[in-house]
């Protein structure tokens, strides 16, 4: 479990991470092109369609051009074994589906596994990130 | 007169916050929208309570907090993703 944020600390001071006082918290301002909010609107329609239209991008666009190992990591563009990146980002319902066991579009058995994999170990700052924790969120 | 645009957060009683794991639920009472937020969303809307920030100022007050690891074109977009979500509110104060 990360620190919990406080975003409304009055003074603008960093929360507390239990750390030495002496030790500043890195910041991460997130790559360009990824995304850090996902709103959730009230109506029912307008919800799944803010999650499940967000996307995510294979891989996020800081490794742009990278090809996805069967094991998920990125690795250089011609790697034998490895597959070059989807043409498009996936979306939000689309990965939804993929973790139920749909392929993604355009893939292969080997490339969909790879790529769920890559989406499956994305984290925070990385593109996608957001799109990928909001769908596991449950909604009710 | 040079324009330059403010950045401001609502008022904090407009907003209930809940931490869930690494990332920030936050409901705006105005509009009864949810936003997930990841970081670095949760610590610019910390900054900008109460406070109206240029991107400069905005960036300083965060240099000044923490350790920052990103381009200032990085924070532009987050501060631009607040803003599209209407959890940040841009104004252009002219000033000499």
């Amino acid at each position: 479990m990360t620190d919990p944020i406080d975003p409304f600390a009055e003074d603008g001071t960093p929360p507390k991470t239990g750390t030495p006082s002496t030790r500043r918290r890195v910041l991460a301002l997130g790559a360009i092109g990824a995304s850090a909010v996902v709103s959730i609107r009230p109506a029912l329609a307008q919800t799944a369609g803010s999650v499940l239209n967000c996307q995510i991008p294979v891989p996020d666009p800081s490794r742009a051009g990278g090809f996805v190992a069967a094991d998920g990591s990125i690795v250089a563009s011609g790697t034998k074994g490895a597959f070059a990146p989807p043409p498009r980002p996936f979306t939000g319902e689309e990965v939804k589906r993929a973790l139920a066991g749909s392929p993604l579009p355009g893939t292969t058995f080997e490339s969909n596994q790879a790529y769920v994999k890559y989406i499956r170990r994305l984290q925070r700052g990385q593109g996608g990130f957001t799109c990928f924790a909001s769908i596991q969120t449950p909604r009710v | 007169m040079i324009d330059v645009v403010r950045f401001r957060a609502p008022p904090a009683a407009a907003l209930i916050a809940a931490p869930l794991d690494g990332l920030t639920a936050i409901y705006h009472r105005p509009s009864g929208t949810t936003h997930l937020l990841a970081e670095p969303a949760p610590q610019i809307l910390a900054a900008l309570a109460d406070r109206g920030l240029s991107l400069h100022e905005l960036t300083a007050a965060l240099a000044d907090a923490y350790d920052l690891d990103g381009s200032g074109d990085a924070l532009a977009e987050r501060l631009d993703e607040l803003v599209e979500a209407g959890l940040v509110e841009a104004g252009l104060v002219e000033r000499a």
